[in-house]
Protein backbone atom coordinates (compact mmCIF):
# COMPACT_ATOMS: atom_id res chain seq x y z
CA UNK A 1 0.00 0.00 0.00
CA UNK A 2 2.49 2.53 0.95
CA UNK A 3 6.09 1.98 -1.03
CA UNK A 4 6.44 -1.26 -2.53
CA UNK A 5 9.57 -0.47 -4.44
CA UNK A 6 12.06 -0.65 -1.78
CA UNK A 7 11.47 -4.23 -1.24
CA UNK A 8 10.57 -5.51 -4.31
CA UNK A 9 13.97 -5.02 -5.97
CA UNK A 10 16.63 -7.27 -3.59
CA UNK A 11 16.09 -11.36 -2.64
CA UNK A 12 14.61 -12.78 -6.01
CA UNK A 13 14.83 -16.63 -5.41
CA UNK A 14 13.16 -16.50 -2.27
CA UNK A 15 10.50 -13.88 -3.52
CA UNK A 16 9.40 -15.57 -6.37
CA UNK A 17 8.69 -18.56 -4.05
CA UNK A 18 6.85 -16.71 -1.37
CA UNK A 19 4.69 -15.43 -4.69
CA UNK A 20 3.76 -18.07 -6.42
CA UNK A 21 3.05 -19.71 -3.04
CA UNK A 22 0.70 -16.47 -2.45
CA UNK A 23 -0.20 -16.93 -6.24
CA UNK A 24 -1.75 -20.27 -5.38
CA UNK A 25 -3.63 -19.97 -2.45
CA UNK A 26 -5.08 -16.44 -4.27
CA UNK A 27 -5.83 -18.91 -7.33
CA UNK A 28 -7.66 -21.60 -4.64
CA UNK A 29 -9.71 -18.42 -2.73
CA UNK A 30 -10.78 -17.16 -6.30
CA UNK A 31 -11.93 -20.02 -7.43
CA UNK A 32 -14.07 -21.13 -4.48
CA UNK A 33 -15.25 -17.41 -4.66
CA UNK A 34 -16.31 -18.42 -8.86
CA UNK A 35 -18.06 -21.13 -7.49
CA UNK A 36 -19.52 -20.27 -4.18
CA UNK A 37 -22.80 -18.71 -5.93
CA UNK A 38 -23.72 -21.83 -7.86
CA UNK A 39 -22.76 -23.92 -5.05
CA UNK A 40 -24.76 -22.67 -2.35
CA UNK A 41 -27.94 -22.13 -4.63
CA UNK A 42 -26.98 -26.22 -5.51
CA UNK A 43 -27.08 -27.17 -1.64
CA UNK A 44 -30.13 -25.12 -0.39
CA UNK A 45 -32.62 -25.67 -3.04
CA UNK A 46 -31.46 -29.64 -4.92
CA UNK A 47 -29.18 -31.20 -2.16
CA UNK A 48 -31.08 -30.20 1.53
CA UNK A 49 -34.86 -30.86 -0.33
CA UNK A 50 -33.60 -34.12 -1.89
CA UNK A 51 -32.28 -35.00 1.90
CA UNK A 52 -35.62 -33.95 3.19
CA UNK A 53 -37.00 -35.84 0.70
CA UNK A 54 -34.96 -39.16 1.43
CA UNK A 55 -35.96 -38.16 5.53
CA UNK A 56 -39.56 -38.16 4.29
CA UNK A 57 -39.66 -41.59 2.39
CA UNK A 58 -39.15 -42.99 5.49
CA UNK A 59 -41.63 -41.44 7.50
CA UNK A 60 -45.51 -41.69 8.05
CA UNK A 61 -46.08 -38.32 6.42
CA UNK A 62 -49.50 -37.75 4.82
CA UNK A 63 -50.55 -34.42 4.16
CA UNK A 64 -53.94 -34.49 5.71
CA UNK A 65 -52.52 -36.21 9.12
CA UNK A 66 -48.67 -35.77 9.40
CA UNK A 67 -47.41 -38.04 12.01
CA UNK A 68 -43.93 -38.39 10.55
CA UNK A 69 -43.56 -41.49 12.30
CA UNK A 70 -40.87 -43.47 11.21
CA UNK A 71 -42.07 -46.47 8.98
CA UNK A 72 -38.36 -47.76 7.38
CA UNK A 73 -38.88 -48.83 4.36
CA UNK A 74 -42.89 -49.46 4.28
CA UNK A 75 -42.93 -47.20 1.48
CA UNK A 76 -40.64 -48.02 -0.98
CA UNK A 77 -41.67 -51.87 -0.43
CA UNK A 78 -45.40 -50.73 -1.30
CA UNK A 79 -44.27 -48.93 -4.79
CA UNK A 80 -42.00 -51.54 -5.73
CA UNK A 81 -44.82 -54.11 -5.52
CA UNK A 82 -47.69 -52.11 -6.91
CA UNK A 83 -48.95 -53.13 -9.71
CA UNK A 84 -49.94 -49.94 -11.20
CA UNK A 85 -45.76 -48.74 -10.87
CA UNK A 86 -44.49 -52.48 -12.13
CA UNK A 87 -46.60 -53.41 -15.14
CA UNK A 88 -48.20 -49.52 -16.08
CA UNK A 89 -45.73 -47.21 -15.11
CA UNK A 90 -42.36 -47.93 -15.41
CA UNK A 91 -43.49 -49.82 -18.71
CA UNK A 92 -45.19 -46.74 -19.77
CA UNK A 93 -41.75 -44.33 -19.26
CA UNK A 94 -39.51 -46.61 -20.37
CA UNK A 95 -41.42 -46.55 -23.92
CA UNK A 96 -41.63 -43.44 -24.11
CA UNK A 97 -38.13 -42.88 -23.81
CA UNK A 98 -37.43 -45.51 -26.30
CA UNK A 99 -40.13 -44.52 -28.94
CA UNK A 100 -39.65 -40.65 -28.22
CA UNK A 101 -35.44 -40.79 -28.43
CA UNK A 102 -35.35 -43.33 -31.30
CA UNK A 103 -38.41 -41.50 -33.45
CA UNK A 104 -36.84 -38.04 -32.96
CA UNK A 105 -33.36 -39.51 -33.42
CA UNK A 106 -34.29 -40.78 -37.21
CA UNK A 107 -36.60 -37.56 -37.92
CA UNK A 108 -33.77 -35.11 -36.69
CA UNK A 109 -31.31 -36.66 -38.80
CA UNK A 110 -33.28 -36.67 -41.47
CA UNK A 111 -34.56 -33.23 -41.57
CA UNK A 112 -30.80 -32.19 -40.60
CA UNK A 113 -29.96 -33.49 -44.01
CA UNK A 114 -32.65 -31.62 -45.91
CA UNK A 115 -31.34 -28.42 -44.06
CA UNK A 116 -28.44 -28.75 -44.83
CA UNK A 117 -29.05 -28.76 -48.61
CA UNK A 118 -29.71 -24.91 -49.99
CA UNK A 119 -32.87 -25.12 -51.85
CA UNK A 120 -36.10 -22.55 -51.95
CA UNK A 121 -37.90 -21.43 -49.05
CA UNK A 122 -34.99 -22.89 -46.84
CA UNK A 123 -34.98 -19.92 -44.23
CA UNK A 124 -38.77 -20.55 -43.52
CA UNK A 125 -38.53 -24.57 -43.03
CA UNK A 126 -35.84 -23.73 -40.96
CA UNK A 127 -38.20 -21.01 -39.02
CA UNK A 128 -40.69 -23.29 -38.79
CA UNK A 129 -38.56 -26.25 -38.06
CA UNK A 130 -37.43 -24.00 -34.41
CA UNK A 131 -40.51 -23.12 -33.41
CA UNK A 132 -41.43 -26.26 -31.89
CA UNK A 133 -38.66 -25.78 -29.40
CA UNK A 134 -39.80 -22.55 -28.22
CA UNK A 135 -43.59 -23.40 -27.66
CA UNK A 136 -44.20 -24.86 -24.29
CA UNK A 137 -45.17 -27.94 -23.46
CA UNK A 138 -48.41 -27.49 -22.29
CA UNK A 139 -49.50 -25.22 -25.10
CA UNK A 140 -48.28 -27.66 -27.49
CA UNK A 141 -50.14 -30.55 -25.27
CA UNK A 142 -53.16 -28.23 -25.94
CA UNK A 143 -53.27 -28.18 -29.16
CA UNK A 144 -52.61 -31.61 -29.54
CA UNK A 145 -55.52 -32.22 -27.11
CA UNK A 146 -57.85 -30.10 -29.64
CA UNK A 147 -56.60 -31.58 -32.85
CA UNK A 148 -57.10 -34.94 -31.68
CA UNK A 149 -60.76 -34.14 -29.86
CA UNK A 150 -63.24 -37.18 -30.52
CA UNK A 151 -66.17 -35.26 -31.42
CA UNK A 152 -65.01 -31.62 -33.02
CA UNK A 153 -61.29 -32.31 -33.80
CA UNK A 154 -59.53 -31.43 -36.86
CA UNK A 155 -58.22 -35.51 -36.85
CA UNK A 156 -62.15 -36.92 -36.63
CA UNK A 157 -63.03 -34.64 -39.40
CA UNK A 158 -60.29 -35.84 -42.00
CA UNK A 159 -61.08 -39.35 -40.71
CA UNK A 160 -65.14 -39.13 -41.12
CA UNK A 161 -64.49 -37.36 -44.49
CA UNK A 162 -62.41 -40.66 -45.64
CA UNK A 163 -65.38 -42.46 -44.87
CA UNK A 164 -62.88 -44.33 -41.36
CA UNK A 165 -64.79 -45.18 -38.53
CA UNK A 166 -64.20 -42.78 -35.23
CA UNK A 167 -61.33 -43.74 -32.99
CA UNK A 168 -62.09 -42.55 -29.42
CA UNK A 169 -58.07 -40.68 -29.10
CA UNK A 170 -58.32 -39.66 -25.46
CA UNK A 171 -60.52 -42.67 -23.76
CA UNK A 172 -57.94 -45.89 -24.59
CA UNK A 173 -54.86 -46.45 -23.18
CA UNK A 174 -53.22 -47.05 -26.52
CA UNK A 175 -54.54 -43.77 -28.74
CA UNK A 176 -53.77 -41.55 -25.99
CA UNK A 177 -50.20 -42.95 -25.24
CA UNK A 178 -49.54 -42.51 -29.04
CA UNK A 179 -50.37 -39.17 -28.97
CA UNK A 180 -48.32 -38.33 -26.22
CA UNK A 181 -45.62 -39.74 -27.70
CA UNK A 182 -46.32 -37.59 -31.06
CA UNK A 183 -46.45 -34.21 -28.91
CA UNK A 184 -43.04 -35.38 -27.37
CA UNK A 185 -41.32 -35.94 -30.73
CA UNK A 186 -43.32 -33.00 -32.09
CA UNK A 187 -41.76 -30.61 -29.48
CA UNK A 188 -38.11 -32.38 -29.37
CA UNK A 189 -37.03 -33.28 -32.76
CA UNK A 190 -35.98 -29.91 -33.90
CA UNK A 191 -33.83 -30.15 -30.96
CA UNK A 192 -32.10 -33.20 -32.69
CA UNK A 193 -32.07 -31.22 -35.77
CA UNK A 194 -30.61 -28.29 -34.90
CA UNK A 195 -27.56 -30.52 -32.82
CA UNK A 196 -27.42 -33.07 -35.76
CA UNK A 197 -27.28 -29.99 -38.65
CA UNK A 198 -24.32 -28.41 -36.90
CA UNK A 199 -22.66 -31.59 -36.11
CA UNK A 200 -23.06 -32.46 -40.17
CA UNK A 201 -21.94 -29.09 -40.91
CA UNK A 202 -18.69 -29.59 -38.94
CA UNK A 203 -17.61 -32.99 -40.56
CA UNK A 204 -14.35 -32.81 -42.50
CA UNK A 205 -14.77 -33.07 -46.41
CA UNK A 206 -12.32 -35.11 -47.33
CA UNK A 207 -13.80 -38.32 -47.16
CA UNK A 208 -16.46 -37.38 -49.13
CA UNK A 209 -13.79 -36.39 -51.51
CA UNK A 210 -12.72 -39.88 -51.39
CA UNK A 211 -16.01 -41.67 -51.57
CA UNK A 212 -17.00 -39.78 -54.51
CA UNK A 213 -14.41 -40.68 -56.30
CA UNK A 214 -14.76 -44.24 -55.50
CA UNK A 215 -18.51 -43.58 -57.13
CA UNK A 216 -20.25 -44.68 -53.62
CA UNK A 217 -23.79 -44.54 -54.24
CA UNK A 218 -25.82 -41.96 -51.56
CA UNK A 219 -26.94 -44.26 -49.55
CA UNK A 220 -23.50 -45.89 -48.59
CA UNK A 221 -21.82 -42.97 -48.28
CA UNK A 222 -24.46 -42.15 -45.59
CA UNK A 223 -24.00 -45.48 -43.70
CA UNK A 224 -20.44 -45.36 -44.53
CA UNK A 225 -18.91 -42.01 -43.91
CA UNK A 226 -21.73 -39.58 -42.41
CA UNK A 227 -23.04 -41.79 -39.96
CA UNK A 228 -19.30 -43.34 -38.46
CA UNK A 229 -18.19 -39.55 -37.86
CA UNK A 230 -21.46 -38.09 -36.71
CA UNK A 231 -21.80 -40.98 -33.91
CA UNK A 232 -19.73 -38.88 -31.01
CA UNK A 233 -22.71 -35.97 -31.28
CA UNK A 234 -25.54 -38.61 -31.79
CA UNK A 235 -24.01 -40.66 -28.70
CA UNK A 236 -24.41 -36.86 -26.89
CA UNK A 237 -27.90 -36.36 -28.12
CA UNK A 238 -29.19 -39.83 -27.20
CA UNK A 239 -27.84 -39.57 -22.99
CA UNK A 240 -29.00 -35.74 -22.90
CA UNK A 241 -32.31 -36.84 -24.70
CA UNK A 242 -33.20 -40.07 -22.37
CA UNK A 243 -32.11 -38.59 -18.97
CA UNK A 244 -34.95 -35.92 -20.03
CA UNK A 245 -37.53 -37.76 -21.51
CA UNK A 246 -37.72 -39.82 -18.38
CA UNK A 247 -39.04 -37.10 -16.28
CA UNK A 248 -41.80 -35.70 -18.70
CA UNK A 249 -44.34 -34.43 -16.92
CA UNK A 250 -46.45 -31.67 -18.57
CA UNK A 251 -47.27 -33.27 -21.90
CA UNK A 252 -48.76 -36.20 -20.08
CA UNK A 253 -50.42 -34.29 -17.82
CA UNK A 254 -52.23 -31.79 -19.95
CA UNK A 255 -53.00 -34.58 -22.84
CA UNK A 256 -54.41 -37.31 -20.29
CA UNK A 257 -53.39 -36.66 -17.07
CA UNK A 258 -52.49 -40.16 -16.60
CA UNK A 259 -55.56 -41.60 -17.39
CA UNK A 260 -57.71 -43.08 -18.99
CA UNK A 261 -57.78 -44.78 -15.14
CA UNK A 262 -53.94 -43.80 -14.62
CA UNK A 263 -53.02 -46.26 -17.78
CA UNK A 264 -51.11 -43.75 -19.23
CA UNK A 265 -49.11 -42.86 -16.20
CA UNK A 266 -45.27 -41.84 -15.95
CA UNK A 267 -43.35 -41.64 -13.56
CA UNK A 268 -42.96 -38.04 -12.78
CA UNK A 269 -47.05 -38.18 -13.04
CA UNK A 270 -46.77 -41.06 -10.50
CA UNK A 271 -44.77 -39.80 -7.50
CA UNK A 272 -46.86 -36.04 -8.16
CA UNK A 273 -50.56 -37.60 -8.46
CA UNK A 274 -48.70 -40.25 -4.50
CA UNK A 275 -48.19 -36.94 -3.01
CA UNK A 276 -50.91 -34.62 -3.65
CA UNK A 277 -53.89 -36.57 -5.19
CA UNK A 278 -53.60 -38.94 -3.13
CA UNK A 279 -52.34 -37.07 -0.25
CA UNK A 280 -49.44 -39.24 1.06
CA UNK A 281 -46.35 -37.05 0.72
CA UNK A 282 -44.07 -39.98 2.23
CA UNK A 283 -44.91 -42.33 -0.64
CA UNK A 284 -44.33 -39.59 -3.32
CA UNK A 285 -40.82 -39.08 -2.09
CA UNK A 286 -40.17 -42.83 -2.14
CA UNK A 287 -41.67 -43.01 -5.36
CA UNK A 288 -39.70 -40.06 -6.83
CA UNK A 289 -36.18 -41.23 -5.14
CA UNK A 290 -37.06 -44.61 -6.71
CA UNK A 291 -37.20 -42.57 -10.11
CA UNK A 292 -34.18 -41.05 -9.42
CA UNK A 293 -32.06 -44.29 -8.95
CA UNK A 294 -33.84 -45.71 -11.97
CA UNK A 295 -32.33 -42.99 -14.39
CA UNK A 296 -29.54 -42.27 -12.50
CA UNK A 297 -27.87 -46.01 -13.04
CA UNK A 298 -29.97 -45.69 -16.69
CA UNK A 299 -28.18 -42.77 -17.14
CA UNK A 300 -24.63 -44.00 -15.96
CA UNK A 301 -24.70 -47.27 -18.00
CA UNK A 302 -26.13 -45.59 -21.15
CA UNK A 303 -23.16 -43.50 -20.72
CA UNK A 304 -20.59 -46.12 -20.45
CA UNK A 305 -21.91 -48.20 -23.51
CA UNK A 306 -22.22 -45.69 -25.84
CA UNK A 307 -18.55 -44.64 -25.07
CA UNK A 308 -17.59 -47.87 -25.51
CA UNK A 309 -19.80 -48.11 -28.38
CA UNK A 310 -17.80 -44.87 -29.97
CA UNK A 311 -14.37 -46.08 -28.97
CA UNK A 312 -14.92 -49.35 -31.22
CA UNK A 313 -15.90 -47.60 -34.21
CA UNK A 314 -12.83 -45.16 -33.76
CA UNK B 1 -18.33 -33.44 -79.82
CA UNK B 2 -21.58 -31.33 -80.88
CA UNK B 3 -23.25 -34.44 -82.22
CA UNK B 4 -23.50 -35.46 -78.19
CA UNK B 5 -24.51 -32.24 -76.60
CA UNK B 6 -27.48 -31.99 -79.56
CA UNK B 7 -29.02 -35.55 -78.30
CA UNK B 8 -30.04 -33.88 -74.89
CA UNK B 9 -28.92 -36.87 -73.73
CA UNK B 10 -27.61 -37.39 -69.97
CA UNK B 11 -26.58 -40.68 -68.28
CA UNK B 12 -28.84 -41.78 -65.66
CA UNK B 13 -27.05 -41.88 -62.46
CA UNK B 14 -26.41 -44.56 -59.81
CA UNK B 15 -28.88 -45.49 -57.05
CA UNK B 16 -31.31 -42.92 -57.99
CA UNK B 17 -34.70 -45.26 -57.28
CA UNK B 18 -36.97 -42.35 -58.06
CA UNK B 19 -35.74 -41.73 -60.93
CA UNK B 20 -35.82 -45.06 -62.43
CA UNK B 21 -40.27 -44.60 -61.37
CA UNK B 22 -40.39 -40.63 -62.61
CA UNK B 23 -38.23 -38.62 -64.41
CA UNK B 24 -38.02 -35.71 -61.93
CA UNK B 25 -39.18 -38.02 -59.41
CA UNK B 26 -36.13 -36.93 -57.20
CA UNK B 27 -36.95 -33.75 -57.34
CA UNK B 28 -40.63 -34.02 -56.66
CA UNK B 29 -40.09 -36.40 -53.58
CA UNK B 30 -37.97 -33.48 -51.74
CA UNK B 31 -40.19 -30.99 -52.62
CA UNK B 32 -43.12 -33.38 -51.25
CA UNK B 33 -41.34 -33.97 -47.73
CA UNK B 34 -40.17 -30.57 -47.24
CA UNK B 35 -44.13 -29.82 -47.54
CA UNK B 36 -44.92 -32.68 -45.28
CA UNK B 37 -42.30 -31.11 -42.37
CA UNK B 38 -44.12 -27.70 -42.71
CA UNK B 39 -47.67 -29.29 -42.77
CA UNK B 40 -46.28 -31.61 -39.19
CA UNK B 41 -44.84 -29.15 -37.46
CA UNK B 42 -46.84 -25.95 -38.52
CA UNK B 43 -50.01 -27.33 -38.77
CA UNK B 44 -50.58 -27.22 -34.95
CA UNK B 45 -49.89 -23.72 -34.76
CA UNK B 46 -51.92 -22.75 -37.59
CA UNK B 47 -54.83 -24.23 -36.34
CA UNK B 48 -54.51 -22.98 -32.47
CA UNK B 49 -54.41 -19.69 -34.24
CA UNK B 50 -57.60 -20.15 -36.31
CA UNK B 51 -59.40 -21.67 -33.28
CA UNK B 52 -58.50 -18.42 -31.10
CA UNK B 53 -60.16 -15.97 -33.53
CA UNK B 54 -63.17 -18.48 -33.95
CA UNK B 55 -66.94 -17.05 -32.59
CA UNK B 56 -67.78 -19.71 -29.42
CA UNK B 57 -70.33 -21.31 -31.61
CA UNK B 58 -68.12 -21.52 -34.64
CA UNK B 59 -65.28 -23.43 -33.24
CA UNK B 60 -67.13 -26.86 -33.26
CA UNK B 61 -67.69 -26.25 -36.98
CA UNK B 62 -64.27 -25.00 -37.74
CA UNK B 63 -63.90 -26.81 -41.37
CA UNK B 64 -67.58 -24.60 -42.58
CA UNK B 65 -67.76 -21.47 -41.00
CA UNK B 66 -65.87 -18.46 -42.06
CA UNK B 67 -66.83 -15.96 -39.23
CA UNK B 68 -63.89 -14.62 -37.74
CA UNK B 69 -63.68 -12.21 -34.92
CA UNK B 70 -61.28 -11.42 -32.00
CA UNK B 71 -63.52 -10.86 -28.91
CA UNK B 72 -61.85 -14.14 -27.82
CA UNK B 73 -58.76 -12.52 -26.93
CA UNK B 74 -61.02 -9.42 -25.09
CA UNK B 75 -63.42 -11.70 -23.25
CA UNK B 76 -60.02 -13.55 -22.01
CA UNK B 77 -58.27 -10.63 -21.17
CA UNK B 78 -61.01 -9.40 -19.07
CA UNK B 79 -60.58 -11.91 -16.86
CA UNK B 80 -57.99 -10.75 -13.35
CA UNK B 81 -56.33 -14.04 -13.50
CA UNK B 82 -55.04 -14.02 -17.05
CA UNK B 83 -53.38 -10.91 -16.60
CA UNK B 84 -52.40 -11.48 -13.07
CA UNK B 85 -50.69 -14.51 -14.63
CA UNK B 86 -49.17 -13.42 -17.77
CA UNK B 87 -47.45 -10.36 -15.77
CA UNK B 88 -46.14 -12.85 -13.08
CA UNK B 89 -45.00 -15.08 -15.70
CA UNK B 90 -43.10 -12.14 -17.27
CA UNK B 91 -41.72 -10.89 -14.03
CA UNK B 92 -40.17 -14.42 -13.04
CA UNK B 93 -38.86 -15.17 -16.30
CA UNK B 94 -36.95 -12.22 -16.39
CA UNK B 95 -35.72 -11.95 -12.92
CA UNK B 96 -34.36 -16.07 -12.93
CA UNK B 97 -32.83 -15.37 -16.60
CA UNK B 98 -31.00 -12.81 -15.15
CA UNK B 99 -29.85 -14.57 -11.75
CA UNK B 100 -29.34 -17.72 -13.62
CA UNK B 101 -26.73 -16.30 -16.04
CA UNK B 102 -25.04 -14.25 -12.91
CA UNK B 103 -24.69 -17.39 -10.69
CA UNK B 104 -23.52 -20.14 -13.55
CA UNK B 105 -21.17 -17.54 -15.98
CA UNK B 106 -18.83 -17.78 -12.88
CA UNK B 107 -18.86 -21.44 -12.11
CA UNK B 108 -18.97 -21.93 -15.91
CA UNK B 109 -15.40 -19.84 -15.95
CA UNK B 110 -14.15 -21.54 -12.99
CA UNK B 111 -14.73 -24.91 -15.07
CA UNK B 112 -13.16 -23.97 -17.96
CA UNK B 113 -9.87 -22.26 -16.49
CA UNK B 114 -8.90 -24.35 -13.78
CA UNK B 115 -8.22 -27.87 -13.30
CA UNK B 116 -7.33 -30.05 -10.02
CA UNK B 117 -10.06 -31.39 -7.58
CA UNK B 118 -11.91 -28.63 -7.10
CA UNK B 119 -12.90 -28.44 -10.60
CA UNK B 120 -13.23 -32.31 -10.70
CA UNK B 121 -15.47 -32.63 -8.47
CA UNK B 122 -17.78 -29.57 -9.20
CA UNK B 123 -17.89 -31.12 -12.91
CA UNK B 124 -19.18 -34.88 -11.58
CA UNK B 125 -21.48 -32.81 -8.79
CA UNK B 126 -23.00 -30.99 -11.94
CA UNK B 127 -22.84 -34.02 -14.59
CA UNK B 128 -25.15 -35.76 -11.35
CA UNK B 129 -27.21 -33.29 -10.45
CA UNK B 130 -28.32 -32.98 -14.13
CA UNK B 131 -29.56 -36.55 -13.90
CA UNK B 132 -31.66 -36.40 -11.32
CA UNK B 133 -35.40 -35.50 -12.37
CA UNK B 134 -36.99 -32.34 -11.04
CA UNK B 135 -40.20 -33.74 -9.12
CA UNK B 136 -37.31 -35.47 -6.86
CA UNK B 137 -36.53 -31.91 -5.13
CA UNK B 138 -39.50 -30.14 -5.91
CA UNK B 139 -41.83 -32.40 -4.15
CA UNK B 140 -39.81 -31.38 -0.79
CA UNK B 141 -39.46 -28.12 -2.12
CA UNK B 142 -43.57 -27.54 -1.93
CA UNK B 143 -42.68 -27.90 2.11
CA UNK B 144 -39.12 -26.67 2.24
CA UNK B 145 -40.64 -23.48 0.98
CA UNK B 146 -44.00 -23.36 3.61
CA UNK B 147 -40.90 -23.41 6.34
CA UNK B 148 -39.00 -20.54 5.18
CA UNK B 149 -42.05 -18.99 5.08
CA UNK B 150 -41.54 -18.22 0.70
CA UNK B 151 -44.11 -20.58 -0.48
CA UNK B 152 -46.81 -18.76 -3.03
CA UNK B 153 -44.18 -15.81 -3.27
CA UNK B 154 -42.21 -14.36 -6.03
CA UNK B 155 -39.03 -15.13 -4.18
CA UNK B 156 -40.61 -19.21 -3.76
CA UNK B 157 -40.37 -19.52 -7.16
CA UNK B 158 -37.79 -17.74 -8.35
CA UNK B 159 -34.68 -19.23 -6.20
CA UNK B 160 -35.75 -22.74 -7.64
CA UNK B 161 -35.96 -21.29 -11.18
CA UNK B 162 -32.02 -20.23 -10.48
CA UNK B 163 -31.39 -23.47 -8.82
CA UNK B 164 -33.03 -25.49 -11.83
CA UNK B 165 -30.52 -24.29 -14.19
CA UNK B 166 -27.47 -24.02 -12.67
CA UNK B 167 -25.85 -27.83 -13.95
CA UNK B 168 -26.95 -27.27 -17.60
CA UNK B 169 -25.97 -23.85 -17.72
CA UNK B 170 -22.54 -24.09 -15.69
CA UNK B 171 -21.76 -26.83 -18.35
CA UNK B 172 -22.23 -24.94 -21.43
CA UNK B 173 -21.10 -21.55 -20.04
CA UNK B 174 -17.68 -23.46 -19.78
CA UNK B 175 -18.23 -24.34 -23.07
CA UNK B 176 -18.62 -20.30 -24.52
CA UNK B 177 -15.13 -19.60 -22.33
CA UNK B 178 -13.71 -23.17 -23.63
CA UNK B 179 -13.80 -21.33 -27.41
CA UNK B 180 -12.04 -18.01 -25.81
CA UNK B 181 -8.06 -17.89 -25.88
CA UNK B 182 -7.10 -17.85 -22.66
CA UNK B 183 -3.51 -16.13 -23.72
CA UNK B 184 -5.20 -12.74 -23.26
CA UNK B 185 -6.29 -12.67 -19.92
CA UNK B 186 -3.00 -13.85 -18.74
CA UNK B 187 -1.40 -10.79 -20.92
CA UNK B 188 -3.91 -9.01 -18.76
CA UNK B 189 -2.62 -10.51 -15.53
CA UNK B 190 0.64 -9.60 -16.49
CA UNK B 191 -0.14 -5.91 -17.31
CA UNK B 192 -1.55 -6.18 -13.47
CA UNK B 193 -4.91 -6.59 -13.85
CA UNK B 194 -6.48 -8.38 -11.15
CA UNK B 195 -7.85 -12.17 -11.79
CA UNK B 196 -11.43 -10.64 -11.17
CA UNK B 197 -10.64 -7.87 -13.57
CA UNK B 198 -8.74 -10.53 -16.28
CA UNK B 199 -12.30 -12.44 -16.22
CA UNK B 200 -15.05 -9.26 -15.90
CA UNK B 201 -13.09 -7.54 -18.89
CA UNK B 202 -11.18 -9.36 -20.50
CA UNK B 203 -13.19 -13.08 -20.85
CA UNK B 204 -16.24 -11.97 -20.11
CA UNK B 205 -16.91 -9.64 -23.44
CA UNK B 206 -16.01 -12.29 -25.36
CA UNK B 207 -18.55 -14.75 -24.43
CA UNK B 208 -21.17 -12.14 -24.37
CA UNK B 209 -22.82 -13.90 -28.08
CA UNK B 210 -22.71 -17.18 -26.43
CA UNK B 211 -24.59 -15.52 -23.11
CA UNK B 212 -26.68 -13.62 -24.89
CA UNK B 213 -28.22 -16.69 -26.90
CA UNK B 214 -28.74 -17.92 -23.83
CA UNK B 215 -30.30 -15.78 -22.07
CA UNK B 216 -33.10 -15.83 -24.68
CA UNK B 217 -33.43 -19.45 -24.14
CA UNK B 218 -33.30 -19.53 -20.48
CA UNK B 219 -36.15 -16.52 -20.58
CA UNK B 220 -38.39 -18.73 -23.04
CA UNK B 221 -37.60 -22.23 -20.64
CA UNK B 222 -39.01 -19.96 -17.49
CA UNK B 223 -42.07 -18.72 -19.26
CA UNK B 224 -43.14 -22.34 -20.47
CA UNK B 225 -41.97 -23.75 -17.13
CA UNK B 226 -44.79 -26.03 -15.51
CA UNK B 227 -43.77 -28.49 -13.09
CA UNK B 228 -42.33 -26.42 -10.68
CA UNK B 229 -45.07 -23.54 -11.22
CA UNK B 230 -47.53 -26.14 -10.02
CA UNK B 231 -46.13 -27.45 -7.15
CA UNK B 232 -44.59 -24.06 -5.52
CA UNK B 233 -47.74 -21.69 -6.39
CA UNK B 234 -51.11 -21.32 -5.12
CA UNK B 235 -53.86 -18.59 -5.69
CA UNK B 236 -51.24 -15.61 -4.80
CA UNK B 237 -48.88 -15.99 -7.39
CA UNK B 238 -50.98 -17.38 -10.58
CA UNK B 239 -48.40 -18.13 -13.51
CA UNK B 240 -49.78 -18.72 -16.96
CA UNK B 241 -49.09 -22.26 -17.69
CA UNK B 242 -51.11 -23.14 -14.68
CA UNK B 243 -53.95 -21.23 -15.53
CA UNK B 244 -53.81 -22.58 -19.22
CA UNK B 245 -53.77 -26.24 -17.73
CA UNK B 246 -56.58 -25.55 -15.16
CA UNK B 247 -58.97 -24.15 -18.40
CA UNK B 248 -58.29 -27.71 -19.72
CA UNK B 249 -59.68 -29.34 -17.12
CA UNK B 250 -62.66 -27.05 -15.76
CA UNK B 251 -63.61 -25.15 -18.90
CA UNK B 252 -62.65 -28.02 -21.21
CA UNK B 253 -65.30 -27.13 -23.96
CA UNK B 254 -64.07 -23.39 -24.52
CA UNK B 255 -62.05 -23.99 -26.62
CA UNK B 256 -61.72 -21.03 -28.53
CA UNK B 257 -61.38 -18.87 -25.13
CA UNK B 258 -58.34 -21.58 -24.42
CA UNK B 259 -56.60 -21.13 -27.65
CA UNK B 260 -56.66 -17.47 -27.47
CA UNK B 261 -54.70 -17.57 -24.30
CA UNK B 262 -52.20 -20.22 -25.42
CA UNK B 263 -51.85 -17.79 -28.54
CA UNK B 264 -51.21 -15.10 -26.62
CA UNK B 265 -48.38 -17.14 -24.34
CA UNK B 266 -46.89 -17.97 -27.65
CA UNK B 267 -46.11 -14.73 -28.56
CA UNK B 268 -42.68 -14.79 -27.53
CA UNK B 269 -41.91 -18.00 -28.92
CA UNK B 270 -42.97 -16.47 -32.65
CA UNK B 271 -40.82 -13.43 -32.14
CA UNK B 272 -37.63 -15.68 -30.77
CA UNK B 273 -38.51 -18.30 -33.91
CA UNK B 274 -38.89 -15.54 -36.45
CA UNK B 275 -36.01 -12.81 -35.45
CA UNK B 276 -33.73 -14.46 -33.01
CA UNK B 277 -33.60 -17.56 -34.98
CA UNK B 278 -29.54 -17.22 -35.66
CA UNK B 279 -28.96 -16.69 -31.63
CA UNK B 280 -30.95 -20.09 -30.03
CA UNK B 281 -28.80 -21.79 -32.88
CA UNK B 282 -26.01 -20.31 -31.25
CA UNK B 283 -26.92 -20.55 -28.18
CA UNK B 284 -28.09 -24.36 -28.49
CA UNK B 285 -24.78 -26.01 -29.66
CA UNK B 286 -24.10 -28.41 -26.34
Amino acid sequence: MGTPGPDKAPGKPGKSFALRWLALNEKTRFSLLLLAPSGIMLILFQIVPILIGANASFRDWSLYDPQRTWVGLQHYIYILTDPNFLYLVLPNTLLLMVSSVSIGLVLGLALAHMLNKHFFGHAIVQTVILLPLMVAPVIASMMMRWIFNDQFGVVAAVIGALGFGQIAWLSDRWPSFAIIVFTDVWLWTPWFTILLLAGLRSLPKEPYEAAAIDAASKWRVFTHVTLPMMRPIMAVCIVIRSIDCFRTFDQVWVISGGGPARQTEVFSIYAYTEAFVYLNFGRGTAAAIIGAIIIGTLGWGLYKLLNRFMEVSR
Amino acid sequence: MSVATDTGYTPPKRGSFLDALAPGGKRAFFLLSVLGVLLIFAFPVFWLVLTSMRPAWGVYYVHRGLEFTLGNYLEVLEQEVVVHAFFNSFVIATLSTFFSLTVTVTSGYMLSRFTGKLANAWFGTIYIFRTIPYITWVLPLYFVTQWWGIFDTYLGLLLPHIAVHICFFSWLMKGFFDGIDPSMESAALIDGCTRWGAFLRVALPSALPGIAALSILCWLWTWNEFLFALILTSHNTPMITVVMAQFVSELGTEWNLMSATAVMAMVPALIVAIFGQKYVVRGLKV
